[in-house]
Order: structure tokens, then C-alpha cells, then sequence
């Protein structure tokens, strides 16, 4: 299926990941195939079949992609530099959630913090009714916090670090 | 998580509001028009509010915090200043089970907000408003 044709609103957008505590996270041709692989990880709910994941229930769902970083190269003589990209990395994403302490998303996610070395597939599901685009990513968690200012529910944050050319689009 | 229910919320402000100006009378939204009492309170709630969040799942949601406003109705001005301060000492700040045994809930936090007080010439009749927060871990 082609992917949507239409400006996505933030609301359709959701957090997944692959379930178990030692996951075997998808290799990078199967981060970019929907079919039998990220599709495994999405849930019904966003039209994938959740066989192997679980929704991560977030605030938002933040900026992802890749970072900028390049290397400026002169040649004497020539008017202008060349721009060379370098170690644009997968961005990092710093997420919040309410902190429900048994939600099993949010245990992985404190499990994953403490161990610091599980690779585990993360999917960022954009939907729109049937359509959906997937950007999926294996990446390493960190800083797990709990703020339990009042006033508000108490907020986890933490933070996965996508590993290195670890990451693939595809679309339902 | 999922949104509690308003009639819930009702059934626990009456019930706490009674216990603590006993034995002034509590109303629900009720007409002061039709008051012949010395002294009553009335309630209205408003502002039931999960904050929603991202996605398909219904129940990504934070916590909800409704308010309700408190009115309290007497002949005498210094009498009404009186229950607002009986509900002050015993709402603000309040953590626990609200609503008693049968129909309460836990609150994380209560916030009672001492808004105002006035008078209508009319009824003869002095006013004093408060809004008190709810903070409901659902």
C-alpha cells in the first residue's frame, strides 16, 4: 500500500517496541520491510499485527530523523566550500510518559536503562485510517527519570539512543 | 488510564461537603432563588479534564483534575466566613479517601481555592465562593 498522501496530525503518531527482555532487534533490511517484520512490532491498532511488540504509551511522540553534522572543505582558489555530511546520527530521542509503575512498556524501558546494552527495535508509527508510515530504529536506552513534582501526574523520561545506520522507513 | 466517572465524582463531593458543615444542608447546582434557610452550600463541578495524549490507545491519559465550586449561602456574614474556614481546615491539602467508604475515591491532593465573598441585596442573603481542585489518580 502506498503511504498516506495527506499532512499527518501529532496525535497519530505512537511508540512501539519489541517485547522480551533480551530482544533480538531487526536487521537493517528488515527495518525498512513492513511486512513480517515491522509489522510484527506495530499493534492493531495501527494496522500492524503486534505479534512481537508493544505500545510505549507516551505524551508525544518527539522529533525524529536524523542530526545535521558536516564537514566544510575549501580549495584555495574556489569561490565556494564543499559541505560534506558527517556522523549525522539517528537523533536521539528524549520521550516523556505518565508514569504508571506496572505499564510493561515503561518496565522495559527502566529494565533497558539499568542494563544499558539491549538493542531493541523501536518503531514510531504514523496513522492515518488504513495508512500507516513506520520509522523504525534499534537503539539503547538511557537516563531514566521519575519526576514526581505535584500537581500533575508524574512524569517518566528517558532516552534512546538509535544505533548507528541502524534504521529504516516503510509503509502500509 | 481510564476516565472516571462524573456521577461518581458527584455522589463523593456531596457526601464530603455534608460531613464537614454538618449541619448545614448541601445542594447539588441548586436555585438560592427557592432558599428560605439561614444557611446552606451548593456545589457545581466543573473542569472533569484528563490531559490526552499521543496515539490510538484511548487510555494514554493523564490524570484528571477536576474542580468544583463551592458556595456557601448564609444571612449572617460572619457565619458564612465560618464554614469557608471549616472547609479550608478541612479540604486543603487534603490527601486520602474522598467521599467516604461507599462511593469515595483516593485524592492524591485537594487545592481549595478562597475566591471571594459577596452579598445580594435581593435575597438578604451573604455569598462566599471557593474552588477546590481534585487531584485523582485514575
Amino acid at each position: 500500500m502506498t503511504a498516506p498522501n495527506k499532512v499527518l496530525p501529532g496525535f497519530s503518531a505512537s511508540l512501539w517496541c519489541q517485547t522480551g527482555a533480551t530482544p533480538t532487534p531487526l536487521t537493517n533490511a528488515f527495518l525498512s520491510t513492513w511486512t513480517d517484520h515491522v509489522e510484527d512490532i506495530v499493534g492493531t491498532s495501527a494496522n500492524g499485527t503486534g505479534t512481537g511488540g508493544e505500545q510505549l504509551n507516551v505524551e508525544a511522540v518527539p522529533a525524529f530523523g536524523q542530526d545535521d553534522a558536516v564537514a566544510s572543505f575549501s580549495v584555495a582558489g574556489s569561490r565556494q566550500s564543499d559541505k560534506i555530511p558527517v556522523q549525522s546520527a539517528p537523533t536521539s530521542m528524549t520521550i516523556t510518559a505518565a508514569w504508571n509503575p506496572s505499564d510493561a512498556g515503561l518496565l522495559l524501558m527502566r529494565a533497558d536503562a539499568e542494563s544499558g546494552v539491549i538493542d531493541r527495535t523501536f518503531v514510531v508509527a504514523a496513522v492515518a485510517g488504513t495508512s500507516t508510515v513506520a520509522y523504525a530504529f534499534n537503539g539503547r536506552v538511557s537516563q531514566f527519570t521519575i519526576d514526581p513534582a505535584p500537581g500533575a501526574e508524574a512524569k517518566c523520561t528517558f532516552t534512546v539512543h538509535p544505533r548507528g545506520n541502524q534504521y529504516g522507513w516503510s509503509n502500509t | 488510564m481510564a476516565q472516571m466517572n462524573p456521577v461518581q465524582y458527584g455522589k463523593a463531593i456531596q457526601y464530603h461537603l455534608s460531613q464537614i458543615v454538618a449541619p448545614v444542608p448541601v445542594y447539588a447546582a441548586f436555585n438560592r432563588n427557592f432558599a428560605t434557610q439561614p444557611k446552606f452550600v451548593t456545589w457545581n463541578l466543573r473542569n472533569v479534564h484528563q490531559p490526552v495524549y499521543t496515539g490510538q490507545n484511548q487510555n494514554n491519559k493523564g490524570i484528571d483534575t477536576p474542580i468544583f465550586q463551592i458556595s456557601i449561602f448564609t444571612t449572617e456574614i460572619e457565619d458564612g466566613f465560618t464554614i469557608s474556614n471549616q472547609i479550608l481546615q478541612s479540604l486543603h491539602g487534603y490527601s486520602g479517601l474522598f467521599g467516604g467508604a461507599t462511593n469515595g475515591f483516593q485524592v492524591s491532593k485537594v487545592d481549595v481555592d478562597w475566591l471571594y465573598n459577596s452579598y445580594d441585596n435581593t435575597e438578604k442573603m451573604a455569598q462566599i465562593f471557593l474552588d477546590c481542585t481534585l487531584d485523582v489518580p485514575t
